[in-house]
């Protein structure tokens, strides 16, 4: 049945987003994690990706986490010769997480995650029609 | 004669069997919304006239199986695209996003919400058409 197939893909968006929202939220919970020795790397910023798959099952394009990526992008260094992971010129290093951008993801993945469910909403009213109409 | 054969409940049938396909494209549309390289696919729409025709002439026979990929050795894969019942038809949207994705969720959202209306519609044709055998039996 078709209508089975619908939720199934929107499902599958749904535990996409929720993941990339997983990757999203350690990205913004570590915004300030610096190294734990002077010198060495704080945080990397981590980038979830997507990949559409074939499900053969289904005959449909269904979408699943690819590999989460790490950010290559330089951190953000800070003056502060007094801070315990200080390298000897007196800089921290901070992850190069910006929250800007972390927030603009979040409410994208929020949206698509939004957009998944109407799709499941509306599909569940349609299946609930066909079934009504046994009774009318 | 059973009753599915009747032009008019063969016509709604291929109506409602094209929303549910629809249904299917559109929430492989949106649950890809963020996959790069992504495009928008969507059926074609039904063609009332050579419905009606293949109502009057070929009631009996069922509406042909999905147009498939030939497969000649059980390690093929016959492919998404192939197994649609209906022609799909590319959308050449222009606004694609720096990542090649081509999905508007607005656009889509719009599409099942009407896909969602329509198929009420054939669902209460159907049921009134259903209440006129009714009547005919004598059944109020």
């Amino acid at each position: 049945m078709d209508f089975l197939k619908s939720l199934t893909i929107a499902a599958s968006g749904l535990r996409a987003q929720s993941g990339r929202m997983r990757v999203i939220s350690e990205n913004i919970a570590n915004a300030d994690s610096t190294a734990q020795r002077p010198g060495a790397s704080p945080y990397r910023r981590k980038i979830p990706t997507f990949r559409s798959e074939v499900d053969r099952a289904l005959e449909a394009n269904t979408i699943a986490m690819g590999k989460v990526r790490q950010d290559p992008s330089d951190f953000r260094t800070k003056y502060e010769p007094g801070h315990p992971a200080a390298d000897q010129n007196g800089y921290v290093k901070y992850p190069n997480v910006n929250s800007l951008v972390e927030m603009t993801d979040m409410r994208e993945a929020q949206r698509s995650y939004e957009a998944n469910l109407n799709v499941i909403g509306a599909t569940r009213r349609m299946i609930q029609r066909t079934i009504d109409m046994l009774r009318a | 004669m059973p009753i599915s054969d009747i032009p008019l409940f063969s016509m709604l049938r291929t109506r409602m069997q094209w929303h549910q396909e629809r249904q299917k494209v559109l929430a492989e549309n949106v649950a890809n919304a963020d996959t790069p390289n992504f495009r928008t696919r969507d059926l074609k729409p039904l063609d009332f006239g050579s419905q009606v025709q293949s109502a009057g002439v070929q009631s009996a026979s069922q509406a042909g199986g999905p147009v498939r990929l030939a497969a000649t050795d059980p390690a093929h894969i016959t492919g998404a695209a192939g197994s649609s019942t209906f022609a799909t038809a590319g959308n050449s949207k222009y606004d694609v996003k720096p990542a090649g994705n081509a999905v508007n969720l607005e656009d889509e959202m719009m599409k099942v919400a009407s896909n969602q209306m329509d198929y009420q519609a054939a669902i209460s044709l159907y049921s009134r058409s259903m209440g006129l055998f009714r009547t005919a039996l004598g059944k109020r």
